[in-house]
């Protein structure tokens, strides 16, 4: 079985070669975690670097064991998340599949995601001896307060001072405004490209969104996306018109939930379309549509409601509604669950979710960029099982 | 109604001004099975155990208060909610223990306030300011009892029961007190540890004792000294001081690093320094390798113990503990 390549995955390649190239002529960057507001850095022409994205690329290049090793022979404990150990432990090593990282002019870390990046950007503030900023957003297990928008929006502003007295450089509204309307371009062009699954046969996998989600992380609130995008949602819509599936006979659609399994992305695609078996949606590139809510009157108070309501950073009952609504609107048969050993926040509380959600699901235990602790055998007769029953 | 909670971040003096009685939940002695059903077996053991003995029904509590310190715990919350009759409520002590973030913490104690109000509990500026001294009294007769000897079981003690009660029996403790004799001096920093085996096997080992332990002097190491309370409003505001300069947990965040300087000068009479670790503990695994490097350098043993509840072997513990009192004596 030979899956069905995109040609946007090559424009993507393309444009991550060239975002990776910009980090090494960048004269100030700062790192960056996936769920925090690269706006503002955009803004001010400082160059965000994301190890977290560069955590996956040494998942998917089957490197996590090889880099995780230099931070475990520093005494960093196996349990720590993958992404963290790999990426310091390529600082230690010198060197990654990308050659490294740029050193940090400073530290950027938003905990909407998880508490685990607090510890992981305080270990590189000591290593680079650099400034860190931590953007705390309170965690909404049942109602958004104004008192947590209140909290985030003040640190905000905290962070533009930051920001300016750590560059020298000065924010100017003007440009804020354009990068957030950027952003908001690139998150509704990347968003209309995931529900592009809702067709049938849905002419993209869940495995399509995750290999080109970078450009909407790691580019947001530049012209990138928005044209990328663009470009993937015509090469999705003519596979439309052409009643062409990503997997051919499409006899059961199914959603993923969780970090994907970098290192067996492949071996899980095959897998799945071998079964007649689709992977329509994830809960994890959506959690970059959901936001951006931009009330342009004050964009300080819009950017504290978004990145404080964020897909990690909510309540269980909040999560069960955000998986049922995908459930419903990709008209999906299935779960197939990623109990993730990295990721705590977003794993503890799936054996609740399955029984809060519209159809039945599965659980496979794994990780996302450690291939050591996965079982292929185990792994496999789950997931057997699991389409034999929906069958 | 009693009131449980995990983390010593809890303003049990709130709770008990609106006349509950806070109590603190440990991890027990058996073997945890009914909770692997709800959360996966790479949850640290104290979550895992807390919330088994919930539901085997082991606990005597009406409502829990969660506190966000760690990825974990914040996720239990809802857990613990969906499958137990109790009350779950959720303080979000922030992340960021700054001035920034003081008002913000000021207007999450008032919000829970007035829960434990909508829980048939008033706090008023009376109850409140009674509350606040019952509990100055108790940590600083506990202080004073470390002091003179580290008691693991009194500590431990006090806090499942009622304030007043864990005054009188600290008192007791205080007459029966001898000082420790003399040997290598420890210092033993982690989580908690509720198993009072643990610290016997150091005092057996021949160890003079001291620590950074939840359920040791952080649990009443604060250093804020008593003030008088007009209002009810004064008193969150001294609440606000109190915790935010508690002696300083990993799941937090400090300007200047305040948590690394504080271990090391607590280190600093210490001839070692040893890592009690709860498997899968991510704040304190993150600090533990730079912690140690700085350790270290100021020429200090270390050695790194890592437990899972309940501790199935005490004399692998036993070996470890005896080989580093080789290494130190």
């Amino acid at each position: 079985m030979t899956l069905k390549k995109l040609k946007a995955t090559d424009r993507m390649k393309q444009i991550m070669g060239g975002y990776y190239m910009m980090g090494e002529q960048a004269e100030v960057n700062g790192w960056i975690t996936s769920g925090a507001p690269v706006e503002l850095l955009y803004a001010m022409d400082i160059y965000p670097v994301y190890p977290e994205n560069h955590g996956a690329l040494i998942g998917a290049a089957k490197q996590g064991p090889h880099f995780s090793d230099f931070a475990e022979k520093m005494g960093f404990s196996r349990d720590l998340c993958s992404y963290a150990r790999c990426d310091i432990g390529c600082v230690f090593a010198g060197t990654s599949p990308v050659g490294g990282l740029p050193e940090p002019t400073f530290l950027f870390a938003c905990n909407n995601i998880c508490n685990t990046v607090i510890k992981w950007y305080q270990v590189l503030s000591r290593i680079f001896k650099v400034p860190l900023f931590i953007l705390d957003t309170p965690f909404i297990r049942k109602d958004l307060k104004e008192s947590y928008i209140r909290y985030v929006h003040d640190q905000l502003y905290e962070f533009v001072d930051f920001l300016e007295k750590t560059t020298g450089r000065e924010l100017s509204d003007l440009k804020l405004k354009e990068t957030l309307i950027k952003s908001v371009q690139g998150v509704n062009g990347y968003s209309e490209v995931l529900k592009m699954a809702k067709n049938k046969p849905s002419p993209l996998t869940c495995f399509d969104a995750f290999l080109n989600m970078a450009p909407i992380v790691c580019l947001r609130g530049t012209d990138y996306p928005i044209e990328f995008y663009a470009e993937m949602k015509k090469e999705l819509v003519e596979r439309v018109e052409r009643g062409e599936g990503a997997v051919e006979n499409e006899e059961v659609r199914l959603l993923w939930d969780n970090i994907p399994v970098w290192y067996r992305l492949r071996w899980l695609a095959e897998f799945f379309a071998d079964r007649n078996a689709c992977l329509v949606a994830d809960t994890y590139t959506n959690a970059w549509t959901g936001f951006i809510s931009m009330d342009k009157s004050d964009v300080f108070w819009s950017m504290a409601e978004t990145y404080t309501f964020s897909y990690l950073n909510i309540g269980i009952e909040h999560t069960a509604e955000a998986i049922n609504r995908l459930i419903d609107y990709y008209d999906v048969d299935g779960v197939v669950i990623h109990s993730n050993r990295s990721c705590k926040p977003y794993s503890f509380g799936q054996y609740e979710l399955q029984k809060m959600i519209d159809v039945p699901s599965v659980v496979i235990e794994a990780d996302m960029v450690d291939s050591r602790v996965f079982s292929e055998a185990q792994v496999e007769t789950r997931l057997e099982a699991f389409l034999e029953m929906l069958k | 109604m009693n009131v449980g909670y995990l983390c010593t971040y809890t303003p049990k003096e709130l709770v008990y001004a609106a006349g509950f009685t806070p109590v603190r939940i440990f991890a027990g002695d058996e073997h945890i099975s009914l909770a692997t059903a709800h959360i996966q077996s790479y949850a640290c053991s104290q979550a895992r155990g807390s919330f088994e003995r919930a539901l085997k029904g082991e606990l005597d509590v009406q409502a829990v208060v969660f506190t966000r310190c760690c990825d974990t715990l914040m996720r239990l919350a809802d857990i613990w909610e969906r499958n137990t009759d109790m009350k779950v409520y959720n303080l979000e002590f922030p992340s960021r223990i700054d001035e920034k973030s003081r008002d913000y913490y000021f207007r999450e104690l008032q919000d829970f306030a007035n829960t434990l109000k909508e829980w048939g509990g008033d706090v008023t500026d009376e109850s409140l300011r009674e509350s606040l001294k019952l509990y100055w009294e108790l940590e600083e007769k506990l202080k004073k009892l470390f002091e003179v000897k580290p008691d693991y079981e009194a500590a431990k003690k006090v806090q499942e029961m009622n304030v007043r009660d864990a005054i009188e029996f600290v008192d007791s403790r205080l007459k029966k007190v001898e000082k420790s004799g003399k040997g290598p001096k420890v210092l033993i920093t982690g989580s908690v540890c509720p198993f009072l085996e643990v610290y016997k096997l150091f005092e057996e080992a021949g160890f003079i004792l001291k620590d950074d332990i939840c359920t040791g002097t952080r649990f009443f190491t604060f250093n804020t000294p008593l003030k008088e309370i007009e209002s009810v409003e004064d008193g969150l505001s001294f609440l606000v001081e109190k915790y935010f300069n508690k002696a300083p947990c990993p799941t937090k965040h400090f300007p200047n690093d305040d948590r690394f300087k504080y271990i090391l000068e607590l280190a600093e009479d210490c001839d070692g320094v040893v890592f009690l670790l709860l498997k899968f503990c991510e704040p304190h695994f993150y600090d533990y390798p730079q912690l140690k490097e700085k350790l270290e350098e100021m020429g200090k043993k270390v050695l790194l113990l890592e437990l899972e509840f309940p501790i199935s072997s005490y004399e692998q513990l036993r070996t470890r503990i005896e080989a580093f009192y080789e290494v130190l004596a």
